[in-house]
């Protein structure tokens, strides 16, 4: 799916329903079902580790151990409520639980110029001067902060729903979103002023 | 951009849009990224359904614990059970060791001694 044009599923009833349709396919035993909800929701599950955890390839792992997990959890998913915000808190979390565990591998701080992952024959040439300073930029926050401007303002969710993903009162997603939002909108304005 | 619009509660456009295009993976791999999520879709039920060694040797550690507690009550109880004597009945207890008896004493037609009856009173207080 091209970056540019993201999945953008139907509001409301009908999106729930779908997806509800999708997730009890799935518990039915219909593979295709669950592969239609990776295929969906597989870029936005990827930014998100990737917010996380920086390091692209690192992300995938995270965001695959996600879906995975959310596949075994698939029972305890309410179906009145969006599938989005339950999916996207699994990926987080997962994406947290590799950051613990490299952090723990690793004493020193990550260098910002690293995050980008390294070389990446087959995506270098799409990679942008802005997107990498954004990226320096990004992890240069905490990653509660990164995080929760990447859900509000990248991928569109609530403070109610962020926080309800990352475990936080709502008024700390608010003041996490300002903080980011403040970093990364000087770097914009840089950007476009130069 | 103001304090008022960094709290804004709507999603900023321009840098959402920018954020995106920095995070977004490359455009020709999500096929591959899809791929590799369900290929490990039969691998993720079945270590989801079938216990692990190390589930089965944490239950057989609960198992072991519990039944050795539940050997030491019972061999605790088995032998107070054998050391403590049969209890007496209520009549026997109170059988007088000497006289005529309980019995004797509500079948009676002569009322009893009051002094035998004070005696009771006080030993009962």
């Amino acid at each position: 799916m091209p970056p540019d044009t993201p999945f953008q599923p139907p509001q409301g009833a009908a999106r729930i329903a779908g997806e509800a349709d999708l997730v009890a396919r799935t518990l039915a035993g219909e593979r295709a079902a669950f592969g239609e909800l990776v295929e969906r929701y597989a870029p936005q599950a990827r930014r998100v580790a990737r917010a996380v955890l920086g390091d692209p390839d690192e992300a995938d792992d995270a965001a695959q151990d996600g879906f995975l997990s959310a596949l075994v959890k698939l029972g305890q998913y309410d179906a009145r409520r969006p599938f989005g915000p339950w999916l996207m808190r699994i990926v987080a979390n997962a994406a947290t639980d590799r950051r613990r565990r490299r952090q723990v591998r690793r004493v020193e701080p990550l260098d910002p110029g690293l995050v980008g992952g390294g070389p990446r024959p087959d995506s270098e040439a799409v990679r942008s001067e802005l997107g990498e300073r954004l990226r320096a930029a990004l992890a240069e926050l905490p990653p509660r902060r990164r995080t929760a401007v990447v859900l509000f303002d990248v991928e569109g969710y609530s403070h109610a729903e962020i926080a309800g993903m990352l475990g936080i009162p709502e008024g700390t997603v608010r003041s996490e979103v300002f903080h980011a939002r403040r970093r990364l909108r000087a770097l914009l304005a840089d950007w476009k002023g130069a | 951009m103001n304090e008022e619009r960094m709290f804004d509660h709507r999603p900023d456009p321009e840098l959402g849009a920018a954020l995106r295009r920095a995070l977004d993976p490359p455009r020709n791999d999500q096929g591959a990224f899809v791929g590799r999520v369900m290929a490990r879709y039969d691998e993720a039920l079945t270590a989801a359904t079938v216990p692990t060694w190390e589930v089965l040797a944490g239950w057989a550690r609960r198992g072991i614990a519990a039944a050795l507690v539940a050997a030491v009550v019972g061999g605790f109880l088995l032998g107070r059970a054998l050391q403590t004597p049969e209890p007496e009945t209520f009549d026997t207890a109170m059988a007088p060791t000497s006289g005529p008896g309980v019995a004797a004493l509500v079948t009676a037609t002569d009322p009893p001694d009051a002094s035998i009856v004070f005696a009771s009173l006080v030993e009962q207080r």
